[in-house]
């Protein structure tokens, strides 16, 4: 007995099991349905896209951790997750070098520069995916219509909201949410990234609080931009229900719906607190439907995530009450 | 409690129960430590070649912060060696040979025993106190204290007291009595009401009656509904409640008292006794009844182990039995043993050496064989916010356990380090799988150390 010896450590002695690696794994299996929809829609184009982007990301973060002489990471998915997010994002018509810089360019500028797994201050995936829109806006813009024997270039509902406020009229909910008009691979059929994040919610890898935060916040906005905007004004909407057809209208259409249950949640990148995740969900929220009405840029969801990115280690401040603890004491 | 609660914490695996509890047949040797509680330790007052008898003092302490240790079994004393307590830290012990005769030591003057509920309730608390004093009864757990110290007010009221505002003496108005336990499956307190009886019934009065609580809260596990406390508790008017023992760690002291009575305990250094609330484990009340009622110090006690072992079981056993000896009677270590934990598997204390004996602090050992022991790693943070969410007194462990890595002790403090109860949820939920509980502590000991440098 005394020759075998014991394993000795601190409590606890019981682990979960939960991993890196099984998060990685379960947020892309939440994936799945967008996958299968954006490939069923944008056929081959859809499918090279995807392949060719989590293919990069995964072969980028291998070579350059080999060639800094780091531990390679690849095993723990993050690579091929940040990966799939980037060709989920691009649009069907992206040529084919497009998806492959996007995707080293998310995991070598986004994530390796920064140190790896948990130093980075921005969610990479997006900081690549702007470096790419502000770089070749015209082949970031290249949307096909889903689910056409020829392929062509055509406008997202966000683009023809920018001209005219009665797109809100023409487009059908059940068109947007079911992704049945021009958008990105993944981000545009609406309720297979609800699907999948509910599923994450359920499973605690998503905390309930950043969802439900871009949610409201982006209901919020949208409904004060139907109180006070001027051209929205002018379509006449007077019953809380044409109003609500706004709020429906955004949480439906580019973005927001995989910004809100895929990307703002990105761990390393969002508050730990309850309340700070909760407001950085509303300023996301925020961020999307006033960059879609008022600024420049045709979608807000991805700008509102990287803002909010930056404001992660204020919100962090706010912390839990802390049981027993009484006031002025240590 | 608010629902939030609900969603804190960690959902232990469900274990299967285990039988219940049998008697192990005394050792060839025990091994009784000087210190079997948290506190100072014991003078040994016998020497090498005596004989004992059974329950005879074996070391003794002039501190009031000292509970006294008694033979175990009948014997010759071998020698005074050294041990590992609980916590696996060096202590001195006496070991006795046991010469199997089981002789009871003859008491003289001792008191009448006691046997009825009503005479105890009239009995002065301070003659109850002597009793169990000389009986040696430490609280069973963890770093129990003795129960004499446990049960008294404190000597003077706590300077942290002074700047609170809370009441510097609070009379004591609840018992609670935990037949729960915090860190399943170590399940003696569970265990331990098969044996409810007039014992049982006995001790909670004498508990009450030395704390002064009105108000008797028996807090049994959820879907356990022994008839004989039902009956008990209906007799004496105690109330009785269910806990979800898997349900971690809302069974350890604090939180249960801030659950069932709402009252927070002030940390880090406060105790449920500053609210008005006294908790004892349901093995420490029946431990003062058969004191009371049979007049002669414990010498046995509930103990369970669990586990990768053949029979998981409780044993009722002598104290100073090699744990080696009772992991064998359960069918002994796996082939491939990994870890040895005295305590619980969230919150016990891993061990190397099979010869450290069961104690009034120990409540049971959880075996584990090779390929279930589970390592941490040291991978970085990657700040997802589970041990925020798992935290149940609202800590930030993720920035606290990167802080005392890079030794940012004194930032550490500022965000409550202290008040940290090293549960170890954040560990358990970490899908980095770092080594929170373990950063936490060495930081807790470097701040405690700067402090008492100053």
């Amino acid at each position: 007995m005394s020759s075998r010896l014991l394993t000795v450590s601190t409590s606890p002695h019981l682990l979960g099991r939960a991993t890196i690696r099984s998060r990685h794994l379960e947020t892309m299996l939440a994936l799945l349905p967008a996958v299968g929809f954006g490939v069923y829609y944008f056929g081959g184009p859809g499918l090279m896209v995807i392949l060719l982007a989590t293919a990069s990301a995964v072969a980028a973060e291998y070579l350059a951790q080999r060639l800094t002489k780091q531990p390679v990471t690849v095993g723990d998915l993050h690579a091929a997750l940040m990966g799939l997010l980037m060709g989920l994002v691009l649009p069907a018509g992206a040529p084919w070098w497009l998806p492959v810089v996007g995707g080293a360019l998310a995991v070598v500028v986004g994530k390796l520069f920064f140190g790896g797994m948990g130093g980075y201050p921005m969610n990479p995936v997006l900081v690549a995916w702007v470096a790419l829109a502000l770089s070749w806006p015209e082949q970031m813009n290249a949307f096909y219509q889903p689910l056409s024997s020829e392929w062509y270039v055509s406008e997202t509902p966000l683009m023809m909201l920018k001209d005219d406020p009665s797109t809100l009229e023409v487009v059908t909910r059940s068109e947007l949410w079911w992704g049945l008009v021009p958008g990105a691979i993944g981000a545009t059929a609406t309720w297979p990234l609800v699907l999948g994040g509910l599923y994450l919610v359920i499973r605690r890898i998503v905390p309930w609080q950043i969802p439900l935060g871009v949610l409201l916040g982006a209901a919020g906005m949208a409904l004060l931009a139907a109180y006070t905007d001027p051209t929205l004004g002018e379509l006449g909407y007077e019953t809380f229900a044409q109003q609500w057809s706004i709020v429906t209208f955004h949480l439906g259409a580019g973005g927001l719906m995989i910004a809100a249950f895929f990307l703002a949640p990105e761990p390393v990148t969002s508050p730990v607190t309850p309340w700070g995740m909760f407001l950085f969900g509303l300023g996301v929220g925020f961020m999307t439907v006033i960059v879609r009405t008022w600024g420049a840029p045709v979608d807000g969801a991805f700008y509102g995530v990287l803002v909010m990115n930056a404001a992660t280690p204020l919100l962090d401040r706010i912390r839990p009450k802390v049981l027993g603890k009484i006031e002025g004491t240590a | 409690m608010s629902i939030l609660s609900l969603f804190k914490g960690v959902r232990l695996p469900r274990s299967p129960e285990p039988p219940p509890p049998r008697p192990l047949s005394p050792p060839d040797k025990v091994i009784i430590p000087l210190r079997q509680h948290q506190g100072r330790v014991c003078e040994p007052v016998v020497e090498p070649g005596q004989e004992v008898l059974l329950g005879q003092v074996v070391g003794a302490s002039e501190e009031f912060e000292a509970a006294a240790v008694h033979a175990t079994v009948s014997g010759k004393v071998e020698a005074i060696a050294e041990t590992y307590d609980p916590a696996g830290q060096r202590v001195p012990a006496v070991v006795i040979a046991n010469d199997g005769r089981d002789a009871w030591v003859e008491a003289e003057g001792a008191p009448p025993t006691l046997s009825e509920v009503e005479v105890v309730q009239k009995t002065r608390p301070t003659r109850l106190l002597k009793r169990l004093r000389e009986a040696g009864l430490v609280r069973s757990g963890l770093l129990g204290l003795p129960l004499h110290v446990d049960l008294s007010p404190p000597m003077a009221p706590r300077a942290y007291m002074f700047m609170t505002g809370i009441p510097v003496v609070r009379p004591i108005d609840t018992l609670i009595v935990k037949a729960v336990d915090h860190d399943p499956p170590v399940v003696t307190n569970q265990a331990a009401l098969a044996e409810a009886g007039e014992e049982l019934a006995l001790g909670i009065a004498a508990l009450a009656r030395i704390a002064g609580a009105r108000r008797v809260v028996i807090v049994l596990p959820a879907g356990v509904e022994p008839p004989g406390v039902a009956q008990l508790a209906a007799r004496h008017e105690w109330e009785t409640t269910h806990l979800d023992g898997r349900h971690f760690p809302y069974a350890v002291d604090n939180l249960l008292v801030k659950k069932l009575t709402g009252r927070v305990v002030p940390t880090p250094y406060g105790e449920p006794r500053d609210v008005g609330v006294v908790v004892e484990p349901l093995v420490t009340a029946l431990d003062v009844g058969r004191v009371l009622s049979q007049g002669r110090p414990p010498v046995d006690r509930l103990f369970t182990v669990a586990g990768d072992v053949a029979q998981p079981q409780v044993f009722r056993v002598r104290m100073g039995t090699p744990i080696a000896r009772v992991i064998e009677a359960a069918g002994g270590l796996p082939v491939e043993p990994g870890k040895v934990i005295l305590g619980g598997p969230m919150m016990g204390y891993a061990h190397f050496d099979l010869d450290t004996p069961v104690t009034k602090e120990t409540d049971g050992v959880v075996v584990q064989s090779a390929e279930s022991v589970r390592t941490f790693q040291d991978q970085p943070c990657i700040h997802c916010g589970r041990c925020v969410a798992a935290c149940p007194v609202g800590l930030v462990p993720t920035e606290l356990g990167k802080l005392c890595e890079y030794g940012q002790f004194e930032d550490a403090a500022e965000r409550d380090l202290l008040h940290c109860i090293e549960c170890g949820c954040c560990a358990y939920v970490c899908p980095a799988q770092r080594p929170m509980v373990h950063l936490l502590r060495f930081g807790k000991s470097e701040v405690l150390a700067r402090r008492m440098e100053q």
